[in-house]
C-alpha cells in the first residue's frame, strides 16, 4: 500500500482502521509498523472528524412508535384456521352424504307405498273382475 | 456468511408475535438512525421507519434467503423512501419559495447531544445527497463498504469516492471546532 492509498482511505473510511475494507487492513498494518508515526497522523486528523460525528445522535422515536409498528404487521393466523378449510369441506361432503342418504331413504320409504298402493288397485281390480266372473259362474 | 436476520424473518412470516416485536426492536432503531440522518427530521423519520415495515411484513413471506441480505435490502427500501420526501420537498420548495432562511433541522433541536451534533447535522443536510447517502452508511450505520455499494446501486470505488468527498466537505464546515478545541 502507498503512503497516498493510506490517506485516501482514511479520508474515505476514518481514522479507524478497523472499519476500512478488510481487503485492506493488512497491508495498511504494515505500513503503520514501518512509519508509525506518521501513520497515527493521518489517522489522528480522521479521528478528530469520526468524533465530530459521533455527537449527533439519531432520534429515538416517540413514545408508543414501536408498539404502533407492532399492531401494523399481519395478524398471526390462529392454529385452527389450519384445518379449518379442510375440515369444512369434510363436513360439507358429510352433509352432502348424510342429505343423499335421507333423501334416498325417503325416497324408498315412499315407493313401496307407492307399490302397495299400485298393488292393491291391480288387486282391486282383479278381484272385481274375478268377482264379475264369479258372479256370471254363479 | 449467512445473514443474521434470516431466522427472525422466517418466524414472522410464520406469524410468530413474538418475532414481529423482536424485529421492531433489531430495525426500528437502525431505521430512524438512518432516516433522521437523511431527512434531518425526526417526525419525517418516523413516518418512513412505518412505511419501511409495512414493506417488510409483506416482503417477509416471499423472502428467499441468498439472494440479498435483508439489512441491506432494508437500507435501500428506507433510502428509497427518503429520496421520495426528500424530492417532494424540492417540488414544494420550488412552487412555494420560504419567506425566511430555515437555520437547521427544526423539529430535531432538542434531540442532539450538544451544539457540536446540531453544527453536524447542518454541516450533513448541506452535503449532496448521495454523499450523505454514503457518509450515513458507512459511518453511522456501520456498513461496509460492499454492503453500501450495494444499498447505493453503485460500485465499491464509487462509494469511496463520495465518502472522501462528503468527509472532506464535512471538516471544511466544521473546520471551527477542530480550532476551537485547540485553543487554549
Amino acid at each position: 500500500m502507498t503512503p497516498e492509498r493510506f490517506e485516501t482511505l482514511s479520508e474515505a473510511y476514518g481514522g479507524d482502521v478497523a472499519r476500512w475494507p478488510a481487503v485492506e487492513r493488512e497491508a495498511a498494518a504494515i505500513l503503520m509498523t514501518a512509519d508509525p508515526i506518521w501513520a497515527q497522523t493521518v489517522l489522528a486528523r480522521a479521528g478528530d472528524l469520526d468524533a465530530a460525528l459521533a455527537s449527533y445522535h439519531a432520534p429515538g422515536g416517540t413514545p408508543g412508535l414501536a408498539d404502533r409498528i407492532v399492531a401494523t404487521a399481519p395478524r398471526p393466523r390462529a392454529r385452527w384456521v389450519g384445518w379449518l378449510a379442510p375440515a369444512g369441506m369434510g363436513v360439507g361432503l358429510a352433509t352432502a352424504c348424510a342429505a343423499g342418504v335421507l333423501l334416498g331413504a325417503q325416497l324408498q320409504a315412499a315407493a313401496p307405498a307407492t307399490n302397495a298402493s299400485d298393488a292393491d288397485a291391480l288387486m282391486t281390480a282383479v278381484s272385481e273382475d274375478v268377482g264379475l266372473y264369479l258372479d256370471d259362474d254363479a | 456468511m449467512g445473514d443474521p436476520d434470516e431466522e427472525l424473518l422466517s418466524r414472522v412470516a410464520s406469524g410468530d408475535p413474538a418475532a414481529v416485536r423482536a424485529l421492531v426492536a433489531r430495525k426500528l432503531p437502525r431505521l430512524l438512525s438512518l432516516a433522521g440522518r437523511m431527512l434531518g427530521d425526526a417526525g419525517e423519520a418516523e413516518d418512513v421507519a412505518q412505511e419501511a415495515f409495512v414493506r417488510i411484513w409483506k416482503q417477509a413471506p416471499r423472502w428467499k434467503p441468498g439472494a440479498a441480505r435483508f439489512d441491506t435490502w432494508l437500507h435501500r427500501v428506507a433510502l428509497n423512501l427518503c429520496y421520495d420526501r426528500l424530492r417532494r420537498r424540492r417540488e414544494v420548495a420550488y412552487a412555494e419559495p420560504p419567506e425566511v432562511v430555515d437555520e437547521g433541522p427544526g423539529p430535531d433541536r432538542g434531540l442532539f447531544a450538544s451544539d457540536t451534533g446540531r453544527r453536524v447535522a447542518q454541516a450533513l443536510m448541506a452535503l449532496p445527497d448521495r454523499q450523505r447517502e454514503a457518509v450515513v452508511l458507512c459511518h453511522y450505520q456501520d456498513l461496509g463498504n460492499i454492503e453500501a455499494a450495494a444499498a447505493m446501486g453503485l460500485s465499491v470505488e464509487a462509494v469511496e469516492s463520495l465518502l472522501g468527498r462528503g468527509r472532506r466537505a464535512l471538516r471544511a464546515a466544521l473546520i471551527d471546532l477542530k480550532e476551537g478545541r485547540n485553543d487554549p
